[in-house]
């Protein structure tokens, strides 16, 4: 029990018996639970995914050595340069609790540099806390038949590139001292973004999902000798030594492989006793699997165990996943307190925030998270949010109940993006008729066609749609399933034997 | 004895880091063929701290040693693939016509299920090499199978010597004159690289001696040359510290690239496939270039017709150091038998057949003071069979590898995949092969789609 006291977005003090000003607004939190705001280690808050464009390669001249958009060198970028404030992303991870991210910019092996961003604010610098906090990188290479296309290429391209930059340091060392009779150094905006990191003033974060691709962040670590910072880490618990011996900072992934329930053929039950070989078979191989994503879950406590600091990064989980793979990794090793720490004051040490962030003490920033009960209950909702002193409320939802509600309305016309092997692909969906008797449309970004739909049906919230698609001269029927909700939708689309994909889609209705 | 996979990943997880793994074994009464001292009937192998300590009778195990009987059983080296694409993330850098910066060793995947699959062919140390799209492809990375670890650095083979990939005929032209319309349009255009290259890496080479020699002169205000990975590979082949190992079919080619290595002063030649080998066999031995080979796989493509079952024992007859390699996930499994196919096309004796796969593929390597032959002194890496290697009936029984038992027919577990895919779908009806097709144009298909 106690008060909270904030001026001008400072935390003035803390405690029971507080001389509370006279014009200071007062938020009753009776009964409620104040948190520091949760710091986010990695992720692209504010920043939305650019529109794929198709890429006119006759415009390249030569594939060796594309435009340095295309072979995604742009180390030069500023994240702090792009921000959205009004980016959905900023609303959505804002009120799960986070009030601070490390946020970088989409793109391939060198997307541009890091910013520290409170997840407030009207305009990009209101938003911006540290303007450059890390060189991103990532193990991607270009598209197609342009260099460095695999790992491989991209790797040597790092070697070379940073080795560059030292060379031209070195040499603009020089011309400064004394210029006179000297060549004049080129300018070369690539070079000079390293040049923070060679002076070990900026690190490098490398976003290194597999176990695999840690192992290659810390090959260019240790043959180039710059910080590293570990981000969206998946596979990390066999190498924690070979981490540590590093000195990399880690942030841990917050997308987790789900356990999909299979459900039971109750009749095969019953046969229990007969199992054919190829029933023991598929047993075995899922009991492996779900080991291996034990072992992702795990994760998190095993580096806890091993004495690794943490925090934790979201490029890649979705917003409303978080709290419930918070509570997976409860399961699986981790306190609560640990996973406030990996919240809050882990992340804070790591990006060197500690004096500023990460507690609830006087002399820090007001970036708070007040919820009505204990953050990790399942029936806990959050009710505040305090960014840099700003509060923003949330109301408790009344939970929908299920199947009472009012078939959806789907008609009109929809826009979708679904996430597959090939890519993203986008296009309108449009509904017409009535209920019961719904027919339509989709389009395709990727083969620029659009087909009827053959099925359109919908049931409670949900909506289904089928359609068939040509697939190399096999025709092969998509479906999709996917709940709306208010002008969008989610959903999965699946294909055939290739698997099923996130679905997601907007109303482009009239507002 | 079996080193199993899961107390590895244990051990890993509770002792981490630690230095390459290195068993002591004793193999019991076998016969032994050392490859380069004969054969050794009722014979023991002493495995000690990875490396063989002695061959001999009545040897004794140390205390704690594993020992197995092999009574019955045929003791061979290790079986060495100078060519193999295996446990590689990437392998075709296709982009541009000399990619001489990039190294494989940057994609060594120790996950690779295919590591285990050749382990349970007797192999024990593999080429993993960069792919045939480029004139000049990628470095290569000499890999031991210590299938289990998930760290790549532990696959590498360290202190083999360097090595790098080059292509002639149809892939680099396909690649690179059709796909893209640039050089190499054709043969003649794929020598204009290897010469256009290695000039390039000269003048480098020139400009750094120069500004090294005047760099410390008072008063010097020059500007060095800017630093260039892919001709600093390049200067290293130049001065004889990356082994050559060039795709290639045909003889007019194999003799065009060798005339381009004597003009630039470069000695060590290993040519892949090499299908039309036979015809210029004496001119192979007089250059010292050796050749690894298939047994007998050819017209998958126009210039790889003309080829022979006799190739590779045309070529060992010249004095041409021969080996019989797989490029494959799926013929690396059985590499005895390719080369037991020299004694229907040639009637090569035990000895040489064998060394097609053991000492030849080590010298090619540069590494045959240290595997490839049953020696005392070498490391540890050694293939148990029930019947002679060469015999249809012929079948692995335990792969060793630094004295550590990788394969173990009898006692493995049938899942030996470290990590498996958490996201996989077990059902799945339609398994897609990969073990088919020749992985050397692995990311290129693309190009074939006109």
């Amino acid at each position: 029990m106690g008060a909270v006291l904030i001026e001008e977005g400072v935390i003035k003090s803390v405690g029971k018996s507080i001389n509370i000003p006279a014009n200071a607004k007062i938020i009753e939190a009776d009964s409620m639970y104040i948190y520091a705001g949760f710091i986010d280690g990695l992720s692209h808050i504010g920043l939305p995914k650019p529109k794929e464009k198709a890429i006119d390669r006759s415009q390249i001249k030569d594939p060796a050595n594309p435009p340095n958009d295309l072979s995604g060198i742009q180390p030069e970028r500023l994240a702090s340069a792009m921000l959205g404030p009004k980016d959905k992303s900023v609303s959505d991870m804002r009120k799960i609790g986070f009030t601070t991210a490390q946020a970088v910019p989409h793109g391939l092996m060198l997307p541009g540099q890091g910013t520290l961003i409170l997840l407030s604010g009207e305009t990009p610098d209101q938003m911006v806390y540290r303007k450059e906090t890390s060189m991103y990188a990532q193990l991607e290479g270009a598209p197609r038949r342009l260099y460095p296309n695999t790992v491989i290429g991209v790797m040597a391209k790092y070697r070379e590139l940073y080795r560059q930059a030292v060379q031209s340091k070195d040499y603009l060392k020089k011309y400064n001292a004394n210029p006179a009779g000297m060549v004049r150094p080129e300018q070369n905006f690539i070079e000079e973004a390293f040049y923070p990191v060679i002076e070990k003033k900026t690190p490098v974060t490398f976003r290194a999902e597999s176990v695999l691709d840690i192992q290659r962040a810390l090959t260019l670590k240790s043959d180039l000798g710059f910080d590293l910072m570990l981000g969206e880490v998946k596979q990390g618990w066999d190498v924690i030594d070979k981490i540590k011996a590093s000195n990399a900072k880690v942030f841990l992934s917050l997308d987790l492989p789900e356990i999909k329930e299979e459900k039971q053929d109750s009749e095969k039950d019953e046969v229990s006793a007969s199992k054919t070989e190829s029933d023991l078979e598929k047993e075995r191989l899922e009991k492996r699997k779900k080991e291996i994503i034990d072992l992702h879950y795990q994760q998190a406590s095993t580096f806890k165990d091993k004495g690794l600091k943490f925090g934790f990064s979201t490029l890649e989980v979705k917003p409303k996943d978080i709290k419930k793979n918070l509570s997976k990794l409860l399961e699986y090793g981790m306190t609560e307190s640990d996973l406030i720490a990996a919240l809050t004051t882990h992340p804070a040490e790591l990006l060197g925030l500690s004096t500023v962030m990460g507690t609830i003490d006087p002399g820090k920033m007001a970036n708070l998270v007040v919820t009505d009960k204990p953050y990790f209950d399942e029936k806990s909702n959050i009710r505040y949010v305090i960014v840099d002193g700003n509060v923003q409320s949330y109301e408790v939802k009344k939970p929908k109940k299920k199947g009472t509600g009012k078939d959806a309305m789907p008609k009109g016309k929809w826009s979708y993006s679904a996430d597959t092997p090939n890519g993203t692909v986008t296009g309108e969906i449009i509904i017409t008729g009535e209920p019961d008797d719904y027919s339509g449309t989709i389009s395709n970004s990727q083969t620029g066609q659009t087909t009827d739909l053959t099925e359109v049906s919908v049931g409670g919230g949900s909506l289904s749609l089928s359609f068939p698609f040509d697939i190399g001269g096999n025709n092969i029927q998509i479906q999709i399933t996917a709940e709306i909700d208010g002008n969008t939708f989610e959903g999965n689309m699946s294909v055939g034997q290739l698997g099923s994909f996130e679905v997601e889609g907007q109303s482009e209705l009239k507002k | 004895m079996k080193k199993n996979i899961l107390s590895a990943l244990l051990l890993l997880i509770s002792v981490g880091l630690q230095a390459q793994e290195k068993g002591t074994l004793l193999i019991r009464n076998g016969t032994v063929l050392t490859i380069t001292n004969g054969i050794k009937e009722n014979s023991d192998v002493l495995i000690k701290d990875g490396k063989i300590q002695k061959i001999g009778t009545g040897l004794k195990a140390p205390s704690g040693a594993d020992v197995i009987d092999a009574k019955g059983m045929y003791v061979m080296p290790g079986i060495i693939d100078a060519h193999s694409h295996i446990a590689l993330s990437a392998i075709n850098e296709a982009t541009s016509p000399v990619t001489a910066e990039v190294s494989t060793g940057d994609a060594v995947n120790p996950l690779d299920i295919a590591i285990y699959r050749a382990l349970a062919g007797g192999v024990t140390l593999s080429h993993a090499m960069h792919g045939s799209a480029n004139a000049i492809g990628g470095q290569c990375e000499t890999i031991k199978h210590r299938y289990g670890t998930v760290d790549p650095e532990e696959l590498k083979m360290k202190g083999a010597p360097r090595t790098i990939k080059f292509a002639l005929g149809e892939n680099p032209t396909r690649v690179h004159g059709s796909g893209n319309g640039i050089l190499p349009r054709t043969r003649m255009g794929v020598e204009e690289v290897f010469r256009n290259s290695f000039s390039e890496a000269n003048e480098y080479m020139a400009g750094w001696n120069e500004y090294n020699a005047k760099k410390n002169q008072k008063g010097f205000k020059g500007v060095a040359p800017k630093y260039d990975l892919r001709l600093e590979t390049l200067a290293d082949i130049l001065k004889g510290n990356i082994i050559i190992h060039c795709h290639s079919y045909r003889a007019d080619e194999i003799y065009m690239l060798m005339q381009v290595c004597k003009d630039y002063g470069i000695k060590r030649l290993v040519f892949q496939h090499v299908n039309e080998g036979f015809k210029v066999a004496p001119e192979l031995a007089e250059f010292g270039a050796m050749a690894s080979v298939f047994s007998d796989w050819w017209a998958y493509k126009f210039e790889v017709y003309y080829s022979t079952a006799y190739n590779a024992t045309i070529l060992t007859e010249n004095n041409v150091v021969t080996s019989i390699n797989s490029d494959s996930r799926e013929l690396i499994r059985h590499l005895y038998h390719e080369a037991a196919k020299t004694q229907k096309y040639g009637s090569l004796p035990n000895d040489k057949a064998l060394s097609l796969i053991t000492i030849n593929p080590a010298k090619q390597l540069g590494i045959d003071d240290r595997v490839g032959s049953l020696e005392e002194g070498k490391e540890g890496d050694v293939a148990i069979f029930k019947n002679h290697p060469l015999s249809i009936y012929a079948v692995p029984m335990y792969t060793i590898v630094d004295g550590i038992v990788e394969f173990d027919r009898e006692n493995d577990p049938a899942d030996m995949r470290i990590y498996p895919n958490p996201e996989e779908q077990i059902d799945v009806t339609i398994a897609v092969s990969d073990s088919e097709y020749d992985r050397c144009m692995q990311d290129t298909e693309f190009l074939f789609n006109h």
